[in-house]
């Protein structure tokens, strides 16, 4: 106990991302102005709600995986804009529509993964195609989006920034949860779920649950994303699943599952999309982009399982 | 003291129609798992505030008891009664527990990743719901550790920094923070200390003392006597002794009623066997050592014999087995010595090794009968690297007649197989590879008796050409009638070996519980 008293551990996500920041301020020192945060922001938001939305299901076990969060945001999104918002839905009803939409997904993912048995990687890859195939129809070709309530979620509402408002909700439902008995159950059915389950915890529902919080975190993702590009777009579905997914691993998110959570995430995002603001700040050509993520999140994986507690760093005992 | 061939039945219980009420009553309940029957119409009672231990060898049902009690298993027929209430089968552990049943199991199934206090407070509340507060959970946890160990761990501490006897005891701290009517501890002593053992056995007795009652199941005699009030016997999924009192539960006793008297025998082919003079030594252990603290296992293998590796599952004989197939090992070749470190270097010299596990680690259920049967001896069939399909054929029709193997072709896939056939193939394939050694383990669970001899008559055959076989079994009878020496191992040591001459059903079983019989007969 004593020995930890003057020391406190940072995750190398943390680590990575204060670096990125510093290193961009540096090199391009706009980027720290005040008045570039709402869009920035705005930016990082559908990045960083697709990672979380990855979250729950990679933490549940089992090989748990969600590849229907890219495609999933883009049909959110095609409906939005093709569906609802002609038919004269765009106010709170067009909300929870779409929050209901995005968690019947998950929950449907849920019941293939934690009840019918499908290998995770497996069923959510049969949604990814059929999701990414009904964004194609819903919306082929880009829409125009007249101006509507998440024109100011991509700037600012009030005083506050759109994108933190959208990336605070699913982190705001993940605290609430941890108010609960769920988180609890989530991490020990992911730790070990031979154990959760001969201590009375219902390993299916817990696991069916967390793929519909996915599903559920993934629309708020897909009206981040409306938010953003103001148009349909069927073309993001591939773009966002998988940068999701790494978001998720570079945030130190065990796919054994168990071990990780929402911040890490949400850190692991924000460092993908660092480097990707620094590559163009630096004025490298975008087609080299996707090596450094790759690259990096090599090098980031090993680390953080070389070091899965973090690193230890000295404080002055006070 | 002889061994009886009709099992006892099951004795009234001393107190008949007495009032103390039964905390569990199990009448008639079967168990079966596709062919194999674990539980025939079993049956049970535990009493209120009463210590009931279990005991059987392995195979004898006694897990399958109690999985169907702690809702892992539904029994296929039988009924239960918890208190005076009928149930049809608990549907799950949930369901156990609200019927007040807490299960400790042998496996230590802490999660790693989480907090002693997590994994003790694990599965008490619902799937979203606001739980009970902090400080009061923290409370009742440290109270049950507290109670459990010497030295309690710093409930924030991950389960994965607890040493193996803590994390059990972080196990039996999650039963009985439940405070359940009924605890049931399944083997779940052996991975403790002695200290933590000795003061979960007085927090189990404080706690029957105040109502609860508990089943106890262990393979070490002494506990057994020492903690449980009345001693049920079980063998071969029935029961054979229910509820001795202390009194009546002497060792000898519960070893004479554990061991059951099903004669595997062929006399043929114990004949072809007797006793034969022993052949050059083809493999040593100087010094094998199956963990840091272990004592040592000196062990020297001769051409043509027949070693048996026996025990309770999980006391080394397995890791003992892999040993001489991996090393390192010596191999004595015409004179020649030469330490082997792998398998493959182990098999360039004459050493092969056949796993346990059929489907998972020695089939390949993709592939058809004789290209499983040719991976080991391939090459021989390559002509400038083209495959002569015939030339295996030939060698493969060859072991078909030894071991009455029965298949149609060579391209018939190997699943459509009966698992003694299954195993004939594998034994085939090792055998074409022309071994000096043969290591086998447990080559005869889970085929029908008539595969099981065409085994043991081919047995017979390679030792009398020489070839030196060790085969770990879990069949006692296969030890007594085929074996010409017995290792008995317990807690990762051999604890005894036994020649031929002295290998009986009563010592080998005292044996596997760490005792010694001295005479028989």
């Amino acid at each position: 106990m004593a020995s930890r008293l003057g020391r406190s551990r940072i995750p190398f996500a943390l680590a990575l991302a204060i670096a990125l920041l510093i290193a961009e301020v540096v090199i391009e020192p706009s980027f720290a102005k005040p008045g570039n945060w709402p869009g920035e922001l705005s930016v990082l938001a559908p990045f960083a709600i697709l990672a979380m939305a990855s979250t729950p299901s990679v933490l549940s076990g089992g090989g748990g995986i969600d590849l229907t969060v890219g495609p999933l945001s883009t049909v959110i999104n095609c409906i939005f804009v093709a569906w609802l918002i002609p038919h004269g839905w765009n106010g709170l009803e067009s909300v929870v529509v779409l929050l209901a939409i995005g968690a019947a997904v998950g929950f449907v993912n849920g019941m293939l993964v934690a009840v019918l048995r499908y290998q995770p990687v497996v069923a959510t890859l049969c949604g990814f195609f059929i999701l990414a195939g009904l964004a194609e129809k819903i919306a082929p070709n880009p829409l125009p989006l007249p101006a509507n309530w998440t024109t100011h979620l991509a700037g600012k509402v009030g005083p506050i920034p759109g994108g933190l408002i959208m990336i605070a909700c699913p982190l705001v439902i993940w605290w609430l949860l941890g108010r609960t008995s769920y988180l609890r159950a989530l991490y020990a059915v992911g730790g070990d779920d031979a154990s959760a389950y001969s201590a009375g915890i219902d390993v299916v529902k817990v696991r069916v649950l967390a793929y519909t919080l996915g599903g559920l975190f993934t629309a708020i993702g897909g009206i981040a994303l409306t938010a953003l590009i103001q148009t349909s777009s069927a073309a993001t579905a591939s773009q966002y699943a998988l940068i999701a997914v790494a978001g998720v691993a570079l945030g130190g998110t065990s796919f054994a599952g168990g071990r990780g959570g929402m911040f890490q995430s949400l850190l692991g995002a924000f460092c993908i999309y660092m480097i990707q603001q620094l590559l163009s700040s630096a004025n490298v050509s975008a087609t080299y982009q996707q090596v450094v993520y790759g690259a990096v999140l090599i090098a980031g994986v090993l680390i953080s399982t070389r070091f899965p507690r973090g690193f230890t760093v000295r404080r002055l005992a006070t | 003291m002889g061994v009886t061939d009709t099992p006892e039945t099951a004795s009234p219980s001393p107190h008949p129609g007495s009032a103390e009420p039964s905390a569990l009553a199990v009448a008639g309940v079967s168990k079966n798992f596709g062919a194999t029957t674990a539980l025939v119409e079993c049956s049970f009672e535990l009493r209120r505030g009463e210590v009931h231990a279990i005991v059987g060898e392995n195979g004898s049902g006694k897990s399958t008891l109690v999985k169907i009690l702690s809702g892992v298993h539904r029994p296929d027929s039988g009924t239960l009664h918890i208190g005076s209430e009928p149930v049809t089968g608990l549907a799950s552990p949930a369901v156990a527990h609200r019927h007040g049943i807490a299960t400790v199991f042998q496996e230590v199934l802490a999660i790693a990743a989480r907090s002693v206090l997590e994994n003790v407070w694990l599965g008490m509340e619902g799937l979203v719901r606001t739980p009970s507060g902090l400080a009061e959970r923290r409370a009742r946890v440290n109270a049950v550790l507290a109670e459990l160990l010497a030295v309690p761990p710093n409930l924030d501490a991950p389960a994965e920094e607890l040493s193996l006897s803590q994390r059990q005891a972080c196990c039996i701290a999650r039963a009985l923070v439940r405070h359940p009517k009924i605890l049931i501890l399944d083997e779940s002593t052996s991975a403790l200390d002695a200290d933590t053992c000795e003061r979960v056995f007085r927090a189990v007795r404080s706690r029957a003392a105040a109502g609860m009652s508990a089943i106890f199941i262990s393979h070490r005699m002494d506990e057994v006597t020492e903690v449980g009030d009345r001693v049920t016997v079980m063998r071969s999924g029935r029961t054979v002794a229910a509820g001795l009192s202390r009194e009546q539960a002497t060792s000898g006793e519960l070893l004479r009623l554990m061991t059951g008297a099903d004669h595997l025998a062929d006399g043929k082919t114990r004949l072809s066997i007797a006793e034969r003079p022993a052949g050059a030594p083809v493999l040593r252990t100087p010094g094998l050592r199956l963990r840091e603290q272990t004592a040592p296992i000196d062990f020297e293998l001769r051409a043509g014999e027949l070693v048996g590796l026996a025990g309770l599952d999980g006391h080394g004989q397995d890791a003992f087995l892999w040993a001489l197939a991996a090393g390192p090992v010596t191999v004595v070749d015409g004179g020649q010595e030469r330490v082997v470190t792998s398998p493959w270097a182990a098999a360039r010299r004459g050493v092969y090794f056949v796993p346990r596990e059929r489907r998972a680690d020695a089939l390949f259920s993709g592939m058809n009968v004789g290209e499983n049967f040719s991976l080991m001896t391939i090459d021989r069939d390559a002509r400038l690297g083209l495959i002569r399909r015939a030339s295996s054929s030939q060698r493969l029709g060859r072991f078909r007649e030894r071991l009455g193997i029965l298949f149609s072709s060579p391209t018939q896939p190997i699943d459509t197989l009966s698992g003694g056939n299954q195993q004939k193939i594998i034994l085939a394939r090792v055998l074409a590879a022309q071994p000096r050694v043969l290591l086998l383990n447990d080559p005869t669970r889970g085929i029908d008796i008539g595969a099981k001899r065409d085994l043991y008559g081919a047995l017979g055959e390679l030792v009398r050409e020489g070839v030196a076989v060790v085969m770990l079994s879990t069949e006692v009878d296969e030890h007594i009638e085929l074996m010409d020496r017995v290792l008995v191992f317990r807690e990762h040591q051999v604890f005894c070996e036994m020649t031929r001459a002295q290998v009986t059903r009563d010592r080998l079983i005292a044996s596997f519980f760490g005792q010694r019989v001295d005479s028989h007969g």
